[in-house]
């Protein structure tokens, strides 16, 4: 019963899969809401479900208070993913893109990787966690290469290789785990490891492994051309799904297996904070591309995100998973924007901005309004988010850290409010008028950026995922 | 709700019944912006009798208490699991920026009358930038300080980078970007000082209540002096303050030099200052070099300038290391001067910048060698110049003069912590400056009003409108009534420097060092 999300997602997938044979071309209208639908039934159950716990199939899957704020995390970049992509793929657009089609394989895959991500936190052994993970990736690999260019193309194989030489390493590392305990299960792992070196061994690979996942430098190589090549739906997936799935499997690593030596990890992960955050936000500063650009922003996130894996104190995972929920909330909005412009323009150099705001002024607010979220503007959720985050490396003592973080939160403004600029200091270029703004955008743009400023100014958001996680990884710490 | 929420919320309501109205209908707009701020004008003054009813009885029990006492208080609960409150409260020292930021908003709105070009956006804007500044001076929790903070810094940049004239992206971007990494430096010592207090609260009358380390101190001190020093134009972090206002639209350069820059004295005395008072011991000294060079550098700045509006911003310069001047000067003296200087600079500089927008209004030139005459032509504006330059200078008579006196014998007095020697001799070298602002003021004034017209079209300009005539005769009138009956303003503010004098002495008992 605990599985009904999953089952859900998979459904729908298998649904879409046939639906999409006996439909003529005309007719695959129906798949977009078809999707929207089953992701919609699954984040109702999950809410419905939520924050009951338990397991199923001899403990290799166990549902529990982080896990469905997870699974929340995940349904809710599925559903957004989806309402941003229907218009591109239905061709409500003003100018068409021959290499878009195939729009019920698109979906389904797209489910099979949401599906894989949830799989992913309410795994409990080391082998279903792997096959979950794959799952979610390898769908993501396909997804990539969707528009069949050569842009897209390069996307695809780069993010294959380097994608199954982070798994390689993941797998190594849990290899030795399970050659250190002999337990293939997280949390025995996690009672029985002792720290012989081989342990630190595998610590490393598998550190590699999840930064592949989470972007963190220096694994962080293969963002920036695949958000860059792929279509511009996946890149919004990649980028708050992926980072999420990043995340997931950190907690069940970093904490559930290896969550004693907690203490230890601080320092490094510090440094690989400070270096993602500042390598990320000072490349972002001289991108032109929208797309590329959101790949460093996304890469910096990643740098304060983790953040919350300093010192031991409880305030971590709630902080963590509040950032991650205000983060593909964000993120989304400023992509639905970036959808909306390339929709209608098929443009997305930053420079092509300029003047939005004369002519879609509405939007361009939405986009000034996550641009500054992102940036942690407050009163605006990026604010509060970063600020618990913050507070966590300040309690854990790691003051260089939060100045480092602060600063470079400037740096990030400094090429956001580039965009700014565009849309709204320099003139309207030449022969520029409002740009239509299809429903299905209208709505989600609408959605994401006002709960981009609620979720800022509420406490009950954060209130409510606080209450519920701060004691969850007592247990796994000792 | 009470009334200091809705002191902070008019401005925003304000806004967003400008939001409300169609663009073309801009008459419309700036009318609604006036009776917004003019009401706000209205409740600043009701909120200050209160204020004033409540908190004389108390000023005999001030004299010996280490801890701020707050009036017309409204607490709730936010983020209940971080401690973080809606705290706002007032007292004598917010009281009196409330008023200033008052003013300059209701005499800014009707200089920027003429302002044709997307006035919707412009009146939102500002009005949304001075809701963070009236937020700042009320709330009480560092939490929603720090955020107010960052809401008046960040519409400053399309403000100057739409409206503003020369390199305008340039200064735009410079100044959010200086002052958001002050705040990030804020940001640091705040949530150091939460996490050392262990009170679980960002109340800053609570963590008053705690003795913080001695190294703690030694470090958080001046990372929240210098974060709050950028907004106050510290050397040498003031590399913003010239270009910013020498490119903002008139308004926005008023409202900013006029209060914003004070949001900076005003978080270094009553954070820094306040919370750390063993680090402001260490420090002083330090800080008081600094700004002495602020006060020489400003006014040997201002000199050199051809441009009336870096002349004036300069100036501003100079006359803000008054404020941090005495802040770090430690006792009564110099910290009363150093908010009497607050307010009085912010008036005296919200008029020049006022002032400056009308001129250059009609002339179409800021360059002071392109001037001249222009007394003949614009009586009432050239009077005003000459109040602010005059009061600027630190005339007797204007308010500049009892900040001025009030911040040097301060310096001049001394601290038990402080080498006198060391203190003295710097003081003596910031009274210089006096000598350097009278010359820059009176020659600036002589070049661009006296003498014979030299540009034959300066003769066809007109003299100020009846809107250009209440904004500038507000803002004098301000000027003269602090200048001539200044105790109003030092009753005001005294009992609530108080606290933070004697939390400096370590008993707390002891009467402070005059």
């Amino acid at each position: 019963m605990w599985m009904l999300p999953e089952l859900i997602i998979i459904g729908t997938a298998f649904i879409l899969l046939f639906t999409d044979l006996f439909l003529t071309e005309r007719r695959r209208i129906v798949l977009a809401p078809l999707a929207l639908f089953g992701i919609a039934a699954a984040t109702a159950v999950t809410l419905y479900l939520m924050p009951g716990q338990g397991e199923m199939l001899g403990g290799r899957f166990a549902v529990d208070s982080v896990s469905w704020w997870f699974k929340l995390v995940f349904l809710l970049s599925g559903l957004l993913t989806v309402a941003i992509s229907m218009d591109l793929f239905d061709s409500r657009v003003a100018v068409k893109d021959p290499n878009i089609r195939a729009r019920g394989e698109f979906y389904t895959i797209l489910l099979f990787s949401l599906a894989g991500a949830m799989y992913l936190i309410s795994a409990r052994d080391i082998v279903t966690l792997y096959v979950s993970l794959e799952l979610a990736t390898i769908p993501l690999y396909i997804l990539a290469a969707w528009k069949r260019d050569s842009l897209s193309g390069e996307a695809g194989l780069k993010y294959v290789i380097l994608g199954a030489l982070s798994s390689g390493l993941l797998l190594y590392g849990l290899g030795l785990m399970y050659g250190l305990t002999g337990e293939t299960h997280l949390d025995m792992i996690g009672r029985t490891m002792t720290p012989a070196p081989a342990f630190w061994l595998a610590a490393a690979m598998i550190t590699a492994g999840v930064g592949f996942k989470l972007t963190i430098v220096p694994f962080h190589m293969w963002a920036a051309e695949v958000y860059q090549g792929a279509p511009t739906p996946v890149t919004a997936y990649l980028s708050v799904a992926s980072k999420a799935a990043g995340l997931a499997l950190m907690f069940q690593l970093f904490y559930r297996a290896m969550g004693q030596f907690l203490d230890h990890w601080s320092l490094p992960i510090a440094l690989f904070a400070a270096l993602t955050m500042t390598l990320g936000n000072v490349v972002a500063v001289t991108q032109q591309n929208i797309k590329r650009f959101m790949a460093f922003s996304a890469i910096s996130q990643a740098g304060y995100l983790i953040m919350g894996f300093l010192g031991t104190s409880s305030e971590g995972v709630p902080a963590m998973l509040f950032y991650m929920l205000v983060y593909i909330v964000t993120n989304l909005a400023v992509f639905a924007v970036i959808m909306f412009y390339s929709n209608q323009t098929g443009r997305e150099d930053i420079k092509d901005y300029r003047g939005l705001a004369r002519v879609n002024p509405l939007v361009a607010l939405a986009m000034m309004v996550g641009l500054f979220s992102l940036a942690g503007i407050p009163p605006l959720s990026g604010f509060v988010g970063k600020f618990f985050l913050f507070s966590v490396a300040s309690k854990a003592g790691f003051h260089w850290l939060v100045a480092v973080a602060a600063v470079n939160s400037t740096i990030s403004l400094y090429y956001y409010l580039r965009i700014v600029r565009q849309m709204y200091i320099e003139p309207v270029g030449a022969g520029d008028q409002a740009l239509t703004v299809t429903p299905a955008l209208a709505i989600t743009i609408t959605v994401t950026s006002l709960s981009t400023v609620v979720m800022g100014i509420l406490p009950m958001f954060y209130e409510s995922v606080h209450a519920q996680t701060l004691t969850w990884f007592l247990p796994f710490i000792k | 709700m009470g009334l200091l929420s809705w002191l902070i919320l008019l401005p925003f309501l304000t806004a967003l019944a400008v939001v409300c109205v169609p663009a073309r209908r801009w008459m419309m707009i700036r009318w609604i912006a006036l009776a917004g701020t003019g009401l706000h004008l209205i409740l600043t003054g009701i909120a200050t009798f209160r204020f004033w009813g409540l908190a004389m009885p108390d000023v005999a029990s001030m004299k010996t208490a280490t801890l701020m006492k707050l009036y017309l208080v409204e607490q709730v609960p936010w983020f209940q699991t971080l401690g973080i409150q809606y705290h706002v409260g007032v007292d004598g020292i917010s009281m009196a920026m409330v008023i200033l930021t008052s003013i300059i908003i209701f005499t800014g709105v009707l200089a920027s009358w003429n302002v044709k070009e997307r006035t919707k956006e412009f009146f939102v804007l500002l009005l949304t930038l001075v809701t963070g500044v009236f937020g700042v001076f009320l709330s009480f929790d560092l939490f929603l300080f720090f955020m107010f903070y960052e809401v008046a810094v960040l519409p400053m940049y399309l403000l100057i980078g739409i409206w503003g004239t020369g390199p305008k992206e340039y200064a735009a971007m410079k100044l959010t970007l200086m002052l958001l990494v002050g705040s990030a430096f804020i940001l640091v010592g705040i949530l150091a000082l939460y996490h050392a207090s262990g009170l679980h609260t960002f109340d800053l009358t609570r963590l008053a209540q705690v003795s913080y380390s001695t190294d703690l101190q030694y470090w958080v001190f001046p990372m929240l002096f210098v974060g709050f020093g950028v907004l106050g134009a510290l050397y040498p972090f003031h590399t913003w303050s010239p270009d910013g206002h020498a490119s903002a639209p008139t308004a926005v350069s008023m409202l900013h030099a006029g209060v914003l820059m004070k949001l900076g004295g005003y978080g270094a005395l009553r954070i820094a200052v306040y919370l750390l008072p063993d680090g402001a011991k260490d420090w002083g000294l330090f800080f008081m070099a600094l700004t002495t060079i602020n006060i020489l550098y400003g006014s040997f700045g201002a000199i050199v300038q051809k441009d009336l509006k870096y002349f004036t911003a300069y100036s501003s310069v100079s006359h803000c290391g008054f404020v941090l001047f005495g802040v770090a000067a430690l006792n009564l003296m110099g910290v009363k001067g150093a908010v009497i200087q607050m307010f009085s600079h912010g008036i005296m500089t919200g008029l020049f910048f006022g002032l400056i927008g009308m001129v250059y209004g009609r002339t179409h030139t800021r360059m002071i060698n392109e001037m001249g005459g222009l007394a003949k032509v614009m009586p009432w504006l050239a009077v005003c110049f000459y109040v602010g330059g005059l009061a600027s200078l630190g005339l007797p008579g204007f308010s500049g003069f009892v900040a001025e006196s009030h911040v040097f014998l301060g310096g001049f007095f001394g601290n038990p912590w402080t080498n006198a020697v060391a203190m003295k001799t710097l003081t003596v070298i910031a009274t210089l400056s006096i000598v350097v602002t009278a010359v820059y003021v009176l020659r600036g004034l002589a070049r661009v009003f006296q003498g014979p017209i030299e540009n034959h079209h300066f003769l066809e300009l007109t003299d100020a409108t009846l809107t250009e005539k209440i904004s500038t005769g507000v803002l004098v009138a301000t000027l003269a009534f602090a200048g001539i009956m200044p105790w109003f303003l030092i009753d005001l503010i005294e009992s609530s420097i108080m606290p933070i004098i004697n939390r400096l002495h370590a008993t707390g008992t002891m009467v402070a060092f005059y």
